[in-house]
């Protein structure tokens, strides 16, 4: 990294002889996003061209040779792609800020508390140090943390192509499987309003110690009235089906409650939740189980919720 | 003679504490080196990044002036299915590319090599040879060719152009499902054989196991350790009570840092073969290559540069190693394979992998009348060099620290469409610690006793000692009772909550580990064609610097250290005069065992305690000779000088050292060249011991366990480098919570195909899994080890798998009665909460 061409000298001789995995592919580094949107829209390479960001999840997908582009575009060069700007109602966080960025900001955390804390659940630091928030999104595995709280926070992002620009919900942008970027399109910003009167939580069950991906993971949000009763809840979940997924119904189920009911969390807003959760069945657990999983950590979001005032 | 002590508060060790054999130093004016931590030798160089490993030698002299190289890379072709047979190898297409430069199927193979030699067989085991060219698959991952080109991501893009067919065969995943009526044969040429019984001895005092089974269905072999199964039966029918169990232990994988990796060069013009490679057994690398390759064994060089880790996963050569090593011979120049971690965790073997009908029978005392372990182990696709030795050793070691009135394990070591099993860190002895630890824990609760009153009861005494089991090994010294009732006492004030969503429980167990295999003796009884002594050689060179060759292998475990310490404190110099040269078929002294089965420190440094006694001698007797006096009257002080008496008379070291090897001033019949070479072998098994604690908590919500505090109190006698033994300990722990937690190589029962094919779905220990672990050694010397030394390498892997199922029983006993397998996954944990009622 970092060596133009004709810098060569021997540590990238060296390079150039190590075994490395991938299927050959063109690699092009552009600077601008202009510069980037256009050779993603390229006629001949759209669809085969994949975004290199912070290379967490890509590179081993390279290596094992599961990601075959035929074109891969590094971001890391392009300008203007790690803004942070928070703002009164607003914080908006360019696409390549790598997750120890947001981990270290002191305003940000200030604005909304819930994004700093869910970024310290991802992976270890090593990986944040590279794992930008793009990628997160973009990479939108369905147990991932990131997806998960962009959606409880009702983020908007914002993509580029050489069309021009749109933004899209987070609802939108998950919806199902996968995202709805576009060949062709970069993320380039994630705007998220900050959430006024309300306090969230992010909960999530962990396989065994954190690091990867965890089993389950709710981020809740709620506002509450001067007599404690929900006026608003925003509810997302990881690992819950095949994408990140917002649990409307128990939003709802949720909403004109109070959160110290004597039973503890409502037996109906859990059920409401499950009634949209279909989450896998693999090596680590049964759907059974992760429904399970998806209960405990609702009941334990929403205890956490109820044992903090009011915002 | 038993000293408690951390180490990290630890003076040097008196010379009381020395084991007999160990003979006193008593006028090296130095502060004693055995039994002092020390910084390991290595660690400043290999924490810099400055560590050189198989993967890193090379590569520029073998660039040419265009940026191309001699060094060529090499992908395994390897087979997609479970079983099959392979009908089609079709490489046209792929050596047309021009980047290929060799492309090999089981065709160029069967031409070009012969099988691996097997090293130890079971009774009744009628596969002696390991196939390098086998047109029937029987795992996912089992190479059946390989591709060089001129690097390795173009020989990955060459292989996808090979196109090879297979016929399906059923596959069979797991010992029960091979074993039963009616399953897939995988060697259906030998499994109706009437075979003959096995290549060993016969039963008794030997200890060698007794035939029971030949070979039929996927039953590759069967033997029998300890009483007869008539015997034991008659002990259980008529006992009181008795507790049985369905027992297992999971297959894992090694997931050593630095993968499996060979650097092959061949020069035609010299026929010669030169390996570099992550051997943990360089000497049985080049056994089996000539072989393997139809060469004398003298054509061969094997060396080990820095290596990354092995846990046993590197004692055997593999086929893959074995054609990269061909390819190179073939093309005359060399070629690289550095294994990735998908292979790693599906192509290289794999450990245990047992299930175990466990019964133990008690009289209305609670004394054990009688153990009876039935051991199904999981060879996978065929045995390898070792074979069903970790089998093997499971029954052999079943009695564990206890008397037993009667004991015995039947070893029934079986077929399945699964990567082959072989060494790993704890071998059999883990297993059967599980099994037996666990089984005393059930019997307890189904008795009404405390399980640590019930273990009291039955442990070998130190009064005892030396103590002979059923299976007829001979416990040489030791005190179990005091080190479990100090692990009890460990975890005896803690919380233990049995209501509520999270619930606490603690447990505590002893164990045993058979260390410094092993003797010759032994090892002609059980017919394992390997040899178990060591040889240690030290040389002090013309400038009075010392160099060391030992046929251990330096593998993070900090062995290079130990040994210079043990010579630097015989020889009365400070550590910085000793080299350590260690791995490398040219220079060091012939291991086939080298570091595996805790028998560095043992055997190697066993040898080298004998050898730097003789250099002593010999130094000072020419120190006498130039000084004109007596050896007697010869002292080295602090500075490395030589002084006659009272005089003022002296010589250093180094002066004596280079008249030494000119020859001067010597008498006629006295040898010249400063090398003093002693082999070793151990006379007996000598037996460490340990007893280890746990603390957990249970959420039954989740299903997930947390250790919350970790003891172990390891006596594995005189310790040469405390903080290093501590070291072992700590590592050896991490490893067993990984296997009672998170680690299982799974297999799909119906499609046979590895499911645990990354790090992701691999889970290893973090550090947020492993809590901090509390070690206490204690030192009670092997009475017939020179230096008393025992072994320590994986004594500490023993006890945890079962130490946290027991202390998990403990918090919810009323999942305790299943609780029969690991690991203790959070799904497998909330299943049994919910098969128990206990969902919130």
């Amino acid at each position: 990294m970092g060596q133009g061409p004709g810098q060569a000298g021997p540590a990238d001789t060296r390079e150039r002889c190590r075994p490395v995995k991938p299927p050959v592919f063109e690699y092009m580094a552009p600077r601008t996003v202009e510069e980037t949107v256009r050779v993603l829209g390229a006629a001949e390479t759209a669809g085969g061209a994949v975004p290199l960001a912070g290379g967490q999840s890509l590179m081993p997908l390279l290596n094992r040779r599961r990601v075959r582009p035929s074109l891969l575009v590094d971001l890391n060069r392009v300008a203007d792609l790690d803004t942070l700007i928070v703002g009164e109602r607003t914080v908006r966080i360019g696409a390549l800020t790598r997750l120890r960025t947001l981990e270290a900001h002191g305003p940000l955390r200030t604005a909304l508390p819930v994004l700093h804390d869910t970024v310290r659940l991802v992976a270890h630091p090593q990986v944040r140090s590279r794992a930008t928030l793009g990628g997160s999104l973009c990479h939108a595995d369905p147990a991932a943390e990131l997806p998960t709280l962009a959606l409880a926070l009702g983020a908007r992002l914002r993509l580029a192509s050489a069309g021009g620009a749109r933004t899209e919900t987070a609802d939108e942008f998950f919806a199902a499987g996968g995202t709805s970027r576009l060949p062709g399109e970069l993320l380039t910003e994630v705007e998220f309003p900050v959430p006024e009167g309300f306090r969230f939580h992010f909960e999530e069950i962990p396989r065994h110690a954190h690091g990867g991906f965890p089993l389950v993971g709710v981020c809740v949000g709620v506002r509450r009235d001067a007599a404690g009763t929900v006026t608003h809840a925003r509810i997302a979940a990881a690992g819950a089906a095949d994408h990140p997924l917002r649990l409307t119904e128990a939003e709802r189920a949720l909403t004109g409650r109070q959160l110290g009911a004597p039973d503890g969390v409502a037996r109906d807003v859990l059920d409401a939740a499950t009634a949209q959760a279909s989450p896998p069945s693999d090596l680590h657990g049964s759907g059974a189980f992760r429904t399970a999983l998806l209960r405990t950590a609702l009941r334990r979001a929403v205890t956490t919720l109820n044992g903090q005032e009011t915002a | 003679m038993t000293t408690p002590h951390t180490p990290d508060d630890r003076p040097g060790t008196p010379d009381s504490d020395r084991a007999p054999g160990a003979g006193p130093v008593s006028d090296a004016a130095g502060p004693r080196l055995i039994g002092r931590s020390m910084p390991r030798i290595h660690d400043d160089r290999i924490l810099r990044g400055d560590g050189r490993y198989t993967d890193d030698i090379e590569a520029l002299d073998a660039i040419d002036a265009h940026g191309g190289g001699s060094l060529a890379h090499a992908a395994v072709l390897r087979s997609p299915v479970p079983h099959g047979r392979l009908t089609r190898f079709d490489a046209d297409t792929a050596r047309a590319d021009s980047r290929a430069l060799l492309v090999i199927g089981p065709d160029e193979i069967e031409r070009h090599a012969d099988p691996l030699p097997t090293v130890w067989r079971m009774p009744g085991q009628l596969q002696d040879r390991i196939q390098v060219a086998d047109r029937t698959v029987r795992y996912v991952g089992q190479p059946v060719g390989l591709v060089v080109a001129s690097s390795r991501a173009a020989a990955e893009d060459i292989a996808e152009l090979v196109e090879i067919s297979y016929e399906p065969l059923p596959a069979v995943v797991g010992v029960d499902a091979a074993l039963a009526p009616g399953a897939p044969l995988l060697h259906p040429a030998t499994a109706d054989s009437t075979g003959t019984p096995g290549p060993t001895g016969t039963p008794g005092p030997t200890g060698a196991p007794e035939g029971t089974g030949p070979a039929h269905g996927n039953q590759a072999g069967e033997a029998r350790f300890g009483d007869p199964r008539a015997d034991v039966e008659r002990v259980i029918a008529a006992a009181p009570h008795v507790t049985t169990r369905e027992l297992a232990v999971q297959r894992v994988s090694y997931t050593s840092m630095e993968p499996r990796a060979v650097l092959a060069e061949w020069i035609p013009g010299t026929a010669q073969l030169s390996l570099w490679s992550s051997t943990q057994v360089p000497h049985a690398f080049r056994y089996g290559l000539a072989r393997a390759l139809r060469l004398r064994m003298d054509q061969i060089r094997v060396s080990v540069p820095d290596l990354g880790g092995g846990f046993g996963g590197k004692t055997v050569l593999h086929v893959d190693e074995t054609l990269v090593c061909l390819a190179a011979k073939l093309l005359g120049r060399r070629v690289r394979w550095t294994e990735d971690r998908n292979e790693a965790l599906t192509a290289s073997y794999q450990g245990r992998g047992q299930n175990v009908t466990a019964r133990l029978a008690l009289d209305t005392d609670g004394r054990f009348l009688a153990l009876d372990a039935h051991i199904r182990g999981d060879l996978g696709a065929f045995a390898t060099q070792a074979g069903s030795g970790p089998f093997q050793i499971a029954g052999q070691s079943i009695e564990g620290p206890y008397r037993f009135d009667r004991a015995g394990a039947t070893v029934t070591a079986v077929y399945t469409n699964a990567v082959p099993t072989g060494a790993y860190r704890g071998y059999g002895m883990q297993e059967a610690c599980y099994v037996r630890e666990r089984l005393i824990e059930e019997a307890a609760r189904e008795l009404g006793l405390e399980a640590h009153e019930l273990r009291l009861r039955n442990l070998v005494s130190a009064a005892e000692m030396p103590y002979t089991t059923r299976a007829m090994s001979t416990y040489d010294t030791g005190d179990y009772a005091a080190a479990l009732r100090a692990a009890r006492q460990a975890v005896a004030g803690l919380p233990r909550e049995r209501t509520g969503r999270v619930r606490r429980g603690v447990a505590a167990v002893p164990s045993i580990e058979a260390t410094g295999y092993g003797p010759t003796a032994l090892q002609e009884t059980i017919g394992i064609e390997a040899s178990g002594w060591e040889s240690g050689r030290i040389r002090v060179n013309e400038d009075g610097t010392v160099t060391v060759y030992a046929g251990a292998i330096a593998m993070g475990q900090g062995i290079e250290t130990t040994l210079a310490q043990i010579v630097a404190d015989r020889l009365g110099l400070p550590l910085a005069h000793i080299a350590v040269r260690l791995g490398d078929t040219e220079t060091t002294p012939h291991s086939d065992y080298s570091s595996q089965a805790s028998r560095s420190v043992v055997v190697c440094g066993g040898a080298l305690m004998r050898a730097g006694e003789q250099m002593r001698a010999r130094m000072h007797a020419l120190a006498a000779s130039y000084l004109e006096t007596s050896p007697e009257d010869i002292s080295l002080d602090a500075e490395q000088v030589f002084h006659a008496g009272k005089t003022s008379r002296t010589m250093t070291w180094r002066d004596v050292a280079h008249r030494g090897w000119l020859g001067w001033g010597r008498p006629a019949h006295d040898r010249i060249m400063l090398e003093e070479t002693v082999d070793f072998d151990p006379p007996a098994i000598t037996y460490a011991y340990a007893a280890h604690a746990a603390a957990v908590a249970v959420d039954l919500d989740t299903g997930k366990i947390t250790v919350e505090g970790y003891w172990a109190f390891p006596d594995s006698g005189v310790l040469v480098n405390p903080a290093i033994a501590e070291g072992q300990t700590v590592g050896a722990v991490a490893q067993g919570l990984g296997i009672a937690l998170t680690e299982e190589a799974a297999y799909d029962p119906h499609t046979a195909q590895p499911l645990a094919t990354s790090l992701w779905d691999y889970e290893l220990p973090a550090p947020a899994t492993v809590p901090t672990v509390h070690v206490t050694h204690t030192e009670t010397p092997s009475t017939f080890i020179p230096g008393g030394f025992k072994g320590l390498g994986e004594g500490g892997i023993m006890p945890p798998p079962v130490v946290l199922t027991n202390a998990v029983a403990d918090a919810v006993p009323e999942i305790a009665p299943a609780l029969h397998r690991t690991p203790l996954t959070p799904y497998r944990v909330w299943t049994l909460v919910q098969e128990a009622g206990l969902e919130g």
